[in-house]
This record gives structure tokens, sequence and C-alpha cells, in this order.
């Protein structure tokens, strides 16, 4: 298997997947989804009581118009920015499970006083300056007169597959490579398939219909069911245009090496384990 | 309710994306040039924002 990089930003990634077959690319989308480990609040505690006064001099209590239930999981859907090396699972940290500690927790305060609206950006890291979330702009609660929240939250590290706020990636998906052909001799020029194609794939060029953009295509084969004689769509059983993006906890390039030395990993323990087979 | 904060089907983050795509609507931009513009391209995450009904500001006098 051979991979390029068509396209590398900071969330998100296009490759051409070569010499390879659909089973290896499929293994490669499951481990983006669900095998990259990330920070993500797990637990919110919710301070009750007067926690602050408004502009007025009245008494904020704190409460807001969500369910907490409802505000814990919007805070746990936030993506925290996650550093791999420095940060250990609580289950295989050194010491008790109920425990935590600065190896594998993120603790955040947040504090605001209403009339306003809570953002991601007003979580406060302990730990330093660089576990601000980095969307700041994600709303959690509108709060209105009187109303005042305050919680402590802890992020800890976990992966897709116990649940999806700490899944990575998303819109993580591949193709057969396509390959457009126009048998010139039997094409009329009638330009139909510049009109249906949604891909954008056809041009007239000098008179005649071209393919610009076969890397374009789906595959869906409207062009082929308006002009079944001349055009000929097929995909390429053996290479792949792949693609996804991540939330922003981990940048593309990141998740892309951990996913592929996971999955290296893991196919080197299948095979010791069945070497070790009589 | 509140704009959700991430796509019900594929997980982006698209809470972050409401305010934006909601005042430069209100000031006369075309909703799908400014989905376009926000980098929000399936159309899984548009209908996130296309369709949100924000009834926040309803049962905010409740707690």
């Amino acid at each position: 298997m051979q991979i390029d990089v068509l396209e590398i930003e900071d969330t998100r990634a296009k490759l051409l997947i070569y010499d390879a077959d659909p089973f290896i690319v499929n293994a490669l989308r499951r481990t983006l989804m669900s095998d990259i480990p990330k920070m993500a609040i797990e637990e919110v505690d919710f301070h009750l009581g007067p926690i602050g006064t408004t502009e007025g001099g009245r008494v904020a209590d704190g409460s807001s118009p969500l369910f907490d239930e409802i505000i814990a999981h919007r805070l746990g859907l936030i993506p925290i920015p996650t550093d791999l090396k420095r940060f250990n699972r609580r289950d295989e940290c050194d010491h008790e499970p109920e425990k935590s500690c600065p190896l594998c927790t993120i603790t955040y305060t947040l504090h605001k006083v209403g009339p306003c609206t809570v953002y991601s950006g007003d979580l406060e890291p302990i730990n330093g300056p660089e576990f601000r979330p980095r969307d700041e702009l994600i709303p959690i609660v509108e709060l209105s007169e009187g109303q005042a929240i305050y919680i402590t939250a802890n992020a800890v590290l976990g992966t897709g597959k116990e649940h999806a706020k700490w899944q990575v990636t998303s819109g993580v998906g591949y193709k057969y490579y396509p390959s457009v052909t126009i048998d010139d001799s039997k094409c009329t020029d009638c330009r139909r398939c510049i009109e249906i194609c949604p891909e954008n794939v056809f041009e007239e060029m000098d008179g005649k219909v071209v393919v610009k953009n076969p890397e374009n295509c789906s595959l869906c084969n409207t062009c082929v069911d308006e002009c079944p004689d001349s055009i000929k769509v097929e995909g390429d059983r053996t290479k792949f245009i792949f693609s996804f993006e991540t939330d922003g906890s981990l940048s593309a390039e990141e998740t892309l090496k951990y996913a592929l030395q996971h999955l290296a990993d893991r196919f080197e323990a299948l095979r010791e384990s069945v070497s070790e087979l009589k | 309710m509140i704009i959700p904060v991430r796509c019900f089907t594929c997980g982006k983050v698209i809470g972050s994306a409401y305010e934006p795509f909601r005042n430069r609507v209100e000031n006369g931009e075309e909703p799908a040039k400014v989905l376009d513009d926000l980098g929000i391209t399936r159309y899984c995450c548009r209908r996130m924002l296309l369709t949100h009904v924000d009834l926040i500001e309803e049962i905010k006098p409740f707690s």
C-alpha cells in the first residue's frame, strides 16, 4: 500500500492510496473513527446556591434554562486540544482508577453571571493556557438576569469506541479512483453530459466535450444513463481517494500518523499471537 | 432550542458557525454562500444550521 498526500491542512486531509484493497482502506477508515484517543470533558460538577451578583446588585443563583445534563453533554462535545505524548488514559495511570492527576486529567472552571451567552471560550483550564478550547464560539447556554453558572469539569482521554465525544475525525470516506472516458467516434457533442453531471466532470473545449475533472467523479453513472454509447465510467479497485477531517483536538497529520501506527501495531500483535499457535 | 454543538450525522462541530451564519444571513448574504465560506460542505451539516429554530429565548426566563 502506498499513500500520497493530495491536500493536507490543519484539520482536513485528502489522500491518494494505491496498490491497496478495499478492506485495508476500510480498516484505516474504522481506525480513524474509533481508535484515536483524545481528551473530552467527562465529569462536570455544578455549584448551586448564590454564586455571583449581577451589575444591579442582585444575587444570582447557580441555575440556567437548560437541564444540567444537557449542559454537561454539550461540554463533553467541545473539542479539547490534546497532546497524546503528555497524557495517559486514567485507568492506565499510576494511581487508583477513581482518582485523578495532572497526567490523566485536565481540569476546567467556568464561572459566568447572566444576562449573557456562555461560550466554549469561557472555559478556564487550570493545567495551562494551551488547553483552552481552540473553537471559542460554541454556545453552551444562554443565561438571563438572576441566573449564573459555576462549574468545574474534568477532561480525560478516551476513544470513539466508548462515546462519540471522543471521536477525533468526521466525514471519513473513500471512493475508487474514477476513470471517465468519452469515445469521440460515437460522441454527438450534444452536451447533455455537461448539463447533468452533478460534479462538473465534463467541459466544452474547442467545440468538443472533454473530461476536465475526472477526480471529481462520484461514479454516479448519471452520464452513462444519458449516453450509454460513448461515455464509460469505471472505478479502479486498487486505487482510492480518501478524505477525512478532524474536530481540531488533533491535527490531521498527527491523527493519520497515529492511525497508521496503531493499525501496524494491531496487525503485529495478531501476527505474534498466531505464530504462538501450535 | 439552542444550536447543537455537533452535526447529528457526521459529528463535525457546527455550533461555533451558528452566530456568524445568522449574522451574515440577516445582513442579506445568501445562505448557501455563507455555508460554503464557513467550510460547511456536507448536506448533513448544512441542514443543522439551515433548519435550526432558536427557541432558547422562549425558555430563558425559567430555570
